[in-house]
């Protein structure tokens, strides 16, 4: 529990009311059976998508929080979910606030500030009406058996007090055919998490971290069932303070590897673990991976032997 | 030709696309007829089968292989064939992301692709690994396909009892039921790796097994049951006897407790609606999702009411391993039953099998680790 917690929500130092917080346990009926995918997107225009069909079967819900967006994130979103004729398992909404980026200006700030990641979290999944939730980002795309494999676990889970861990592998796209898939590095990190009291967020060093009760619950998926997109003509680094912010610790392996290989693939360099994919003709690069090469690669998958994330440990 | 009247012999079954049906449902529910209907009919049942015996003179229709995996699985997650605990669905699913099982059963799988292109799985276990399932397919580039039994739970319970000499009481086993059916009609429900799933009354296929199996074949496009021949509808007539139907119980007949009795009558009447042509609904579902919420409810509230018992099975237990030699107490308390042709996932004649069932799901996976522990066991 966050040290600021209350019983029944918290209450921002800036007085917006409008944007406290209230437990959804605590609410008249409280949570129903199921899983919901909470995406908290800025611009995330061009991976909408990809990535929301996937999540949307998978889930019985799945709530996207837009923050100050300006590429029409939530029409993209909306125009999505009708196309997958799964709109009523879409619930959009809005945090105006400024949240500040992972680093430095995260550390600087207070968590029950609403422009703190925790207190961002924290309302956002707030909204939340499932006993289950998924943190997802995105740009997070499901395989076919990491979409299964999400859903099956997402009914499964029921009351089990649990945390799901999920693997993904960076997927750097150049184009709508071309892409390169970065499985030189084991990131696994906690995205299933129950809904309750043990569960909230707070205030880590670089960005937000879940609370959990100890001992606790954890199982890992397998490595090949989801992929980040990463746009090397974008700025990939944007909701970072500072790259100098993550050269630090342990805790930020992950983004180091991916600051690597994205200015490796800039200069034109491949790094070691990194696999470049051509798609089919007709067949968007993002699909190819996900539907097709993916799946069907040999197992066990050949994936660097470091484990990154802090939070990748086994409990 | 035109492609409007494409004759279906074109194809040959070398050319039919990779299908693997899945037949679910509780033991004793007519998965081994419809197995064999569809093993009679040109699916292929992976060999070798476990062979017929005095419970099901006809064959079961189960891979050997099939068995011993998911004994062996169930026995790693701590789930009993007939578990009536919600919670045990995590515990198989758990299991069933482990990497090197989906190896496994993907490879085992991928081996009989390389018999025939139409394969047949059933095993009264199989509904607990579904997810697993339904990965190997996708990873062998073939679609999965559900068909899920369905026979009057009066009538399954009776049958187990009488065929298994089943101590553990038709409470718990309805309540075995209703977990089992609940979660498996959950589990089989679109998904986009699917091919279709159907609900298939027993009664029906014994009734008439012609209509069923035609209905089944078209509904989940099953190149073998489609182009069956004369011989093989002959030699289907002379493996379905209407006669082996042969419990006639009621719910009213096993005096269940209210509470229980009402949901397992409301849970039939729902998923007979399923069996029906088009009846596989949104609002079905609907109605099926509250039941198996009151269902986990009702669990949650025996679980909590019978704590005292699982404390006394705890105690129990913890004494007899402090004893010298940890052997196993004097005395012959009710072993865990099993229930759908095999054994149950708990160790054949291990400390745990002195414990009643009921008693034993209860034990809290933290205390099981620690007492396996405690044994020196490692699971």
């Amino acid at each position: 529990m966050t040290a600021h917690s209350g019983p029944s929500g918290l209450s921002n130092r800036e007085g917006h009311t409008d944007f406290d917080i209230t437990w959804p346990w605590t609410r008249p009926g409280g949570l129903r059976a199921g899983s919901t995918a909470v995406l908290r997107v800025k611009d995330e225009a061009p991976s909408l998508p990809f990535v929301l069909p996937p999540l949307l079967r998978a889930m019985d819900h799945v709530l996207v929080v837009d923050n100050g967006s300006t590429d029409a994130t939530p029409e993209v979103a909306a125009e999505t979910a009708a196309r997958a004729g799964l709109s009523d398992k879409l619930t959009l909404t809005s945090y105006p606030f400024s949240v500040a980026r992972a680093g430095a200006e995260h550390l600087a700030q207070h968590e029950l500030s609403v422009h703190s990641l925790s207190y961002f979290y924290n309302w956002c999944f707030a909204q939340v009406e499932t006993r289950y939730s998924w943190k997802w980002d995105g740009d997070m795309v499901l395989t076919t058996e990491g979409e299964t494999s999400i859903a099956d676990l997402g009914w499964q889970v029921g009351d089990v007090q649990s945390i799901i861990r999920v693997p993904r592998h960076g997927l750097y796209l150049d184009g709508d055919r071309h892409g390169y898939l970065d499985l030189g590095l084991r990131n696994a990190e906690e995205w299933g998490f129950p809904i309750g009291p043990d569960f909230v967020f707070t205030k880590a060093f670089e960005w937000e971290v879940r609370t959990t009760p100890d001992p606790v619950r954890s199982i890992g998926l397998p490595f090949g069932l989801c992929v980040e997109l990463k746009y090397l003509d974008g700025d990939e680094f944007a909701h970072w303070t500072d790259p100098a912010s993550f050269a630090t610790s342990f805790r930020n392996k992950r983004k180091r590897r991916e600051w690597a290989v994205f200015n490796a693939l800039q200069e034109g360099t491949v790094l070691p673990g990194v696999h470049e994919i051509h798609a089919p003709e007709g067949v968007h690069i993002v699909d190819h991976v996900t539907h097709d090469w993916l799946p069907r690669a040999p197992r066990p998958l050949d994936v660097g032997s470091a484990v990154t994330s802090d939070d990748a440990a086994p409990r | 030709m035109s492609a409007l009247v494409s004759d279906p012999t074109d194809v040959t079954p070398d050319e039919y696309p990779r299908k693997v049906l899945f037949v679910a449902g509780a033991g004793r529910s007519g998965t081994s007829t419809m197995a064999g209907l569809m093993s009679i009919l040109g699916l292929h049942v992976p060999q070798p089968e476990v062979a017929a015996d005095e419970t099901n003179p006809k064959g079961f229709g189960e891979p050997r292989w099939v068995v011993d995996h998911h004994d062996r699985l169930l026995k790693a997650a701590l789930v009993q064939v007939s578990d009536a605990r919600p919670e045990a669905w995590f515990e198989t699913g758990r299991i069933s992301t482990r990497e090197q099982e989906r190896i496994k059963t993907a490879e085992w799988l991928g081996e009989h692709f390389d018999v025939s292109r139409e394969l047949v799985v059933k095993d009264p276990r199989l509904s607990w690994f579904l997810s697993l399932w339904r990965v190997a397919a996708i990873r062998n580039g073939a679609t999965p396909v559900f068909a899920t039994m369905l026979r009057p739970p009066a009538e399954v319970v009776g049958s187990k009892q009488k065929y298994y000499a089943n101590r553990l009481g038709s409470a718990h086993l309805a309540a075995s039921w209703l977990n089992m059916l609940l979660h498996t009609e959950r589990a089989t429900r679109e998904s986009v790796a699917d091919g279709g799933r159907v609900f298939v009354r027993y009664a029906d296929l014994l009734d008439d097994w012609t209509r069923t199996t035609m209905a089944v074949g078209d509904k989940l496009q099953l190149q073998g049951v489609l182009h069956a021949n004369s011989e093989q509808i002959r030699e289907g007539h002379r493996f379905v006897d209407p006669s082996l139907r042969r419990m006639a119980q009621s719910l009213d007949d096993l005096g269940l407790p209210p509470k229980l009795h009402e949901l397992t009558a409301e849970t039939w009447a729902e998923l007979n609606k399923l069996a029906e042509p088009d009846g596989d609904t949104a609002e079905a579902h609907t109605a099926l999702d509250q039941l198996r919420e009151a269902y986990v409810d009702l669990y949650a509230e025996a679980e909590a009411i019978s704590r005292s018992s699982a404390v006394a099975a705890e105690q129990t237990v913890r004494t007899q391993l402090k004893r010298p030699g940890g052997g196993s107490p004097a005395g012959d308390g009710p072993a865990g039953g099993a229930v759908g042709g095999a054994p149950a996932a708990a160790e054949p004649g291990g400390l745990a099998d002195k414990i009643p069932h009921g008693l034993r799901a209860a034990i809290p996976p933290s205390v099981r680790r620690g007492l396996r522990k405690a044994a020196g066991r490692e699971r």
